[in-house]
């Protein structure tokens, strides 16, 4: 039998810290990913012969990364497109995928990384309209644009990051629609040297590709027409409407911890934007901070102490929450009742509306059918509780629990041929 | 030129890339309807809202996770024959 290793999911940045703390101690390590390369989101590798979009400061990064990784090699296995489906109570670890076997770690690091909020609109179930960490995944990957003409809305800084790579590809978006106004606080200047310079390069590429970058205007509205998609846009100048094939849309970051639950048989730690969406450089500090932990709990000695770095990522991250804040979500009441807000099972607001004024998590689910489709409420239950629940803290509806994404049969039987519990 | 089989139809591709990447330079946007009957396409892109679901040797996959590999056929999720 295999020496006990620690099971770390995700091989993005946070993943990767905590693996490389973790080896550091003499503890061995053993990182899956869904993807077919280490990377994640924010270091998602292009596909072999295809020219990085990575700036250079992310290149800086991302090589300091894998020379850190290449130092404990030894110490950490690699299992990629490999997906980590849940535990049972027994703490037995599913595996399935490329590398599919039900293992028994000693201890689980959660490093799943963020999910993007999409406020529901009338149209944004139409083929076409996808987030914008969906664009910006092809073009990191690829490194083309998704289509001819392209229109990216919501709020927050990926909207430019996304705007500004679309100009590199020689397609410049047709308009960014952000709906607060992050460029009239005198407050921005406070953010670190290193956010004012990412943002002032996006900013200096758009305006130079003349991207129409309308603030504190929403996006209401979608239709399909027969040549691609009408974005209704809603300006303090009247409403005006842009033709595209892509719709990106975005409303800000969510650590992605949907189905992810405590376990009473073995550690399990988060780690990265999955526990705090910190963005890149709190996800290494976290991971870091998260794998010294966890190696001094496992070891028995005395734990670190909390890391400065995550203080101020966090800092950093509540005031760039105020620069971008707007009155977006106070629209979701006054949407057309016929506008989907749970996309798995096709519920409405109406649908919502029609359980009454305060249903409970089970009318919730078991009438409504909210948070029970496939993505377990990952795209709903934030807006459900912001219409039904708005003083509740928790942005979630209903208990976690494992899977974290549906498993095929298939792929239960296939983990099973390769049990560590049968040696 | 590396090919995959949409719903009886060639799609070349990039070797590496996914089978949701290859269909949208092809200009596919709907990959199928689910059983109420709205559309199916590409939403998140990263293997969380599994609105891409489509089906490839006898299973239902995430397109967007999906690897295309040479002479793949790919259907949607409540149409066409599978392989």
């Amino acid at each position: 039998m295999l020496k006990p290793q620690v099971l770390v999911v995700g091989a993005g940045l946070a993943g990767l810290a905590t693996a490389v703390e973790l080896a550091r101690a003499g503890i061995p390590v053993r990182v899956v990913d869904q993807a077919p390369t280490l990377g994640g989101a924010i270091h998602r590798q292009p596909l072999p012969g295809i020219r990085s979009m990575s700036s250079s400061a992310q290149s800086k990064r991302w090589s300091t990364v894998i020379a850190n990784v290449e130092t404990q090699s030894s110490a950490i296995t690699f299992h990629f497109n490999t997906r980590f489906g849940g535990i049972d109570h027994s703490g037995a670890a599913l595996l399935t995928g490329a590398h599919a076997a039900l293992i028994r770690p000693r201890a689980i690091v959660l490093a799943l990384g963020a999910t993007e909020a999409v406020q529901p609109r009338p149209g944004w179930t139409l083929p076409g309209v996808m987030t914008a960490g969906a664009i910006q995944t092809r073009i990191k990957t690829i490194a083309e644009p998704p289509a001819e003409r392209v229109i990216l809305a919501g709020s927050g800084p990926l909207l430019l990051a996304v705007g500004a790579e679309l100009c590199r590809l020689g397609r410049p978006p047709i308009a960014i629609i952000e709906a607060s106004r992050p460029l009239s606080h005198l407050s921005a200047f406070r953010l670190p040297l290193n956010y004012l310079v990412e943002a002032a390069g996006y900013l200096a590429t758009l305006l130079q590709a003349r991207v129409p970058l309308i603030f504190g205007a929403h996006l209401t509205q979608i239709s399909k027409t027969g040549e691609g998609l009408v974005a209704e846009v809603e300006t303090n100048k009247g409403m005006r409407h842009y033709r595209a094939d892509i719709i990106g849309l975005h409303d800000g970051i969510r650590p992605n911890d949907t189905g992810i639950t405590e376990s009473n048989v073995l550690p399990i730690l988060r780690a990265g934007d999955c526990r705090e969406a910190l963005g890149a450089r709190g996800a290494w500090a976290d991971g870091v901070f998260g794998g010294q932990t966890l190696a001094a709990s496992l070891l028995g000695l005395v734990a670190p102490l909390p890391s400065r770095e995550i203080k101020s990522e966090r800092a950093a991250q509540n005031l760039l929450a105020k620069i971008y804040a707007h009155k977006g979500a106070t629209r979701l009441s006054d949407l057309p009742v016929d506008t989907i807000i749970c996309r798995c099972e096709n519920r409405s607001l109406g649908d919502l509306l029609s359980l009454g004024t305060a249903p409970t998590d089970r009318e919730l689910r078991l009438d409504g059918r909210f948070g029970m489709g496939s993505c377990q409420g990952r795209f709903c239950a934030e807006w459900v509780r912001k219409l039904k629940a708005p003083l509740e803290p928790a942005p979630r509806i209903g208990a976690a629990r494992w899977p974290t994404h549906p498993i095929a049969i298939d792929d239960f039987l296939a983990a099973f041929e390769d049990s560590e519990s049968k040696t | 030129m590396s090919l995959i089989n949409w719903q009886g139809n060639s799609v070349p591709f990039i070797p590496g890339e996914t089978v949701a990447s290859a269909l949208l330079r092809a200009g596919v946007l709907k990959f199928g309807s689910v059983t109420t009957g709205q559309p199916t396409s590409v939403f998140c892109g990263i293997g969380q809202c599994q609105g891409c679901l489509i089906r490839a040797g006898g299973q239902i996959r995430e397109a967007c996770l999906l690897q295309c590999h040479e002479g793949m056929h790919v259907y949607e999720l409540n149409g066409g024959r599978d392989a």
